[in-house]
């Protein structure tokens, strides 16, 4: 069952569209990952979300909202970059943003005490949080998302302004996280999409590429595909630039350098077989130091997905 | 209302941590005290300044206990507007660009609550500074020269109080309007000016000009000069129309708080 239903949902700034209408579902329990490069329209699609932004137009619903409720109370969310009162203990600011939520004070210091444990910050919890490092903030940022316990997290680009062991801390407790309650995070590194999520939503210039389970993309994109490369001698080259030309029917250059070439086949055997044959017909010329037949990877997808093809 | 009460709190610690709450009332403190103590001295200082001619005689009429004090009320019209105005400049500018503010609002909590609550604790630390500064003034007037009535001292602060609720709550507004908080601090104590000014040099009547209310609250001390300027239906005017403006200032700060929360 879908939590959130976004529909046609659009943001015009002044002089650009950065949004430009659209829709997605996200079912309750699943991870969604918002893919997209950087401009793409990821962080203006999260915050009209959150309430921080007035979309143009478009309608965000909540499965199961009271009329006149607010969307905020459903959700929990962490900021790129998320900001703190240095003059206030990590404690202190759990049990102010749970106040804020509407837990009792009792509540709010339970709650945030069991968070600082869970986010593994609870031996800086009465530390002002001037002091802390970049990764202590970005674990004190997902503790106060999850204090009212949302329905809904919301994560913008939660990992990016990390170094490599923050990253790798971040994304364990995201593993956590995941099985408790609906993520949505936003990303522009394929690969943590691909550890973490159960669907995927690809923005390109602020509209949707491709969109749903990660598994299904991953299905119905997969294509048969060749890669050959050569040593880049000259004959190789020549050989090379004239097979390009009279390239057999189901096969198709993706992409081509001067030494090598990245091919779409239709039928994987018919192709393997012609390329084989070629390749033993001119065994004298040409000098083959790779040759990869498989199949595409969501990196082909995403990367053919945000060229804007 | 709970969460406003939150709100506040978190106002009302920040100005403890940061110390605000003991410097502003220490400055009204200072300036209250040492406006009776100076004029009470000032013969005797003048008179031990060594480049005085030999045989020289000064003679000072005593001021009225209520000159003393309307004195000391305009020392707080000038660097107790200015210390105000600074303390509360980035009240909301700085929390927008911090991010803060971004972080705070995507709580359900009300825009309207967020930017009262910030108002009501500046107002508060400013009406308690200008109370105990004020209470100096009256306590060093009534030892060094005569007492002068509670019931002129108490209608002399609560008009003054209006006029500090003001140019502070003009302040926020210019908070929320402007990115930078030097600008803010200078907006509202230019548009304070204006008003003084407007007030007592225009030739004609204006019951409506809230800059009147630091003269009403200085010429309320004297008992003699009852009724005040225009009488007190012109007085509750003045006070009606700067409630109205504080209400529409504080109306149009959560309005660009509500369309403009974060930066960028």
């Amino acid at each position: 069952m879908a939590l959130l239903t976004v529909d046609q949902l659009t943001k015009r700034f002044e002089r650009e569209t950065a949004v430009d209408g659209i829709g997605f579902a996200i079912g309750e329990g699943r991870c969604v990952a918002l893919l997209g490069p950087n401009g793409a329209g990821k962080t203006t699609t999260i915050r009209m979300l959150t309430g921080l932004l007035p979309p143009t137009s478009g309608t965000i619903r909540f499965e199961g909202m009271k009329p006149g409720q607010d969307r905020r109370e459903w959700i929990g969310y962490l900021p790129q970059t998320p900001a703190f009162y240095g003059w206030m203990t990590g404690r202190e600011f759990l049990v102010y943003a749970g106040q804020l939520c509407g837990l009792s004070a009792k509540e709010a210091a339970s709650r945030a005490d069991m968070l600082l444990k869970r986010v593994g910050i609870d031996t800086a919890g009465k530390r002002r949080i001037a002091g802390y490092s970049g990764g202590m903030k970005q674990r004190l940022g997902l503790a106060q998302a999850l204090i009212h316990r949302p329905k809904l997290l919301v994560l913008d680009e939660p990992v990016s302004a990390l170094d490599p062991i923050g990253r790798r801390e971040v994304m364990t407790l995201l593993g956590e996280l995941k099985s408790e309650t609906t993520v949505l995070f936003s990303t522009h590194v394929l690969h943590d999409a691909e550890e973490l999520c159960d669907d995927i939503l690809i923005l390109s210039k602020g509209r949707l590429a491709t969109g749903g389970s990660l598994s299904d993309i991953r299905e119905a994109n997969r294509q048969p595909v060749l890669s050959l490369e050569t040593e880049g001698d000259l004959r190789s080259r020549e050989w090379l630039a004239g097979w390009l030309k009279r390239l057999p029917d189901g096969l198709e250059a993706a992409s081509a350098t001067e030494t090598g070439v990245r091919l779409f086949a239709g039928d994987l055997e018919t192709a393997r077989r012609s390329v084989l044959r070629e390749l033993a017909d001119n065994a004298a010329d040409v000098r083959v130091s790779k040759l990869e037949i498989g199949y595409t990877t969501l990196e082909d997808l995403f990367l053919k997905a945000v060229s804007g093809s | 209302m709970t969460k406003w009460l939150v709100l506040f709190r978190k106002e009302w610690l920040e100005m403890v941590r940061s110390h605000r709450t003991l410097w502003l009332p220490a400055s009204f403190i200072l300036l209250g005290a040492s406006q009776p103590v100076t004029t009470f001295f000032m013969p005797d200082i003048l008179a031990n300044a060594s480049n005085l001619p030999e045989g020289a005689v000064l003679q000072f009429p005593t001021p009225e206990p209520f000159e003393v004090l309307a004195s000391a009320l305009s020392q707080f019209g000038v660097i107790g507007l200015l210390l105000v105005a600074l303390s509360s400049m980035g009240i909301l500018s700085g929390e927008r660009s911090a991010g803060t503010a971004a972080m705070i609002l995507v709580k359900p909590v009300s825009y309207a609550s967020f930017v009262t609550a910030k108002w009501a604790a500046a107002v508060l630390l400013a009406i308690v500074s200008f109370a105990v500064g004020y209470g100096a003034a009256w306590y060093y007037t009534g030892a060094l020269f005569e007492p002068v009535g509670w019931r002129e001292v108490g209608a002399s602060a609560l008009l003054y109080a209006l006029w500090l609720t003001l140019v502070s709550t003009l302040t926020l507004l210019f908070s929320s309007l402007l990115r930078s908080a030097a600008a803010a601090a200078f907006s509202s104590l230019a548009v304070a000016v204006l008003l003084s000014v407007a007030a007592g040099s225009l030739p004609f009547e204006q019951s409506w000009n809230p800059g009147r209310l630091s003269t009403l609250a200085a010429s309320s001390l004297n008992a003699a000069a009852r009724p005040l300027g225009g009488g007190i239906g012109s007085v509750w005017l003045t006070a009606a129309v700067t409630a109205a403006v504080i209400a529409a200032a504080l109306l149009v700060a959560i309005r660009s708080m509500k369309r403009r929360p974060s930066e960028a």
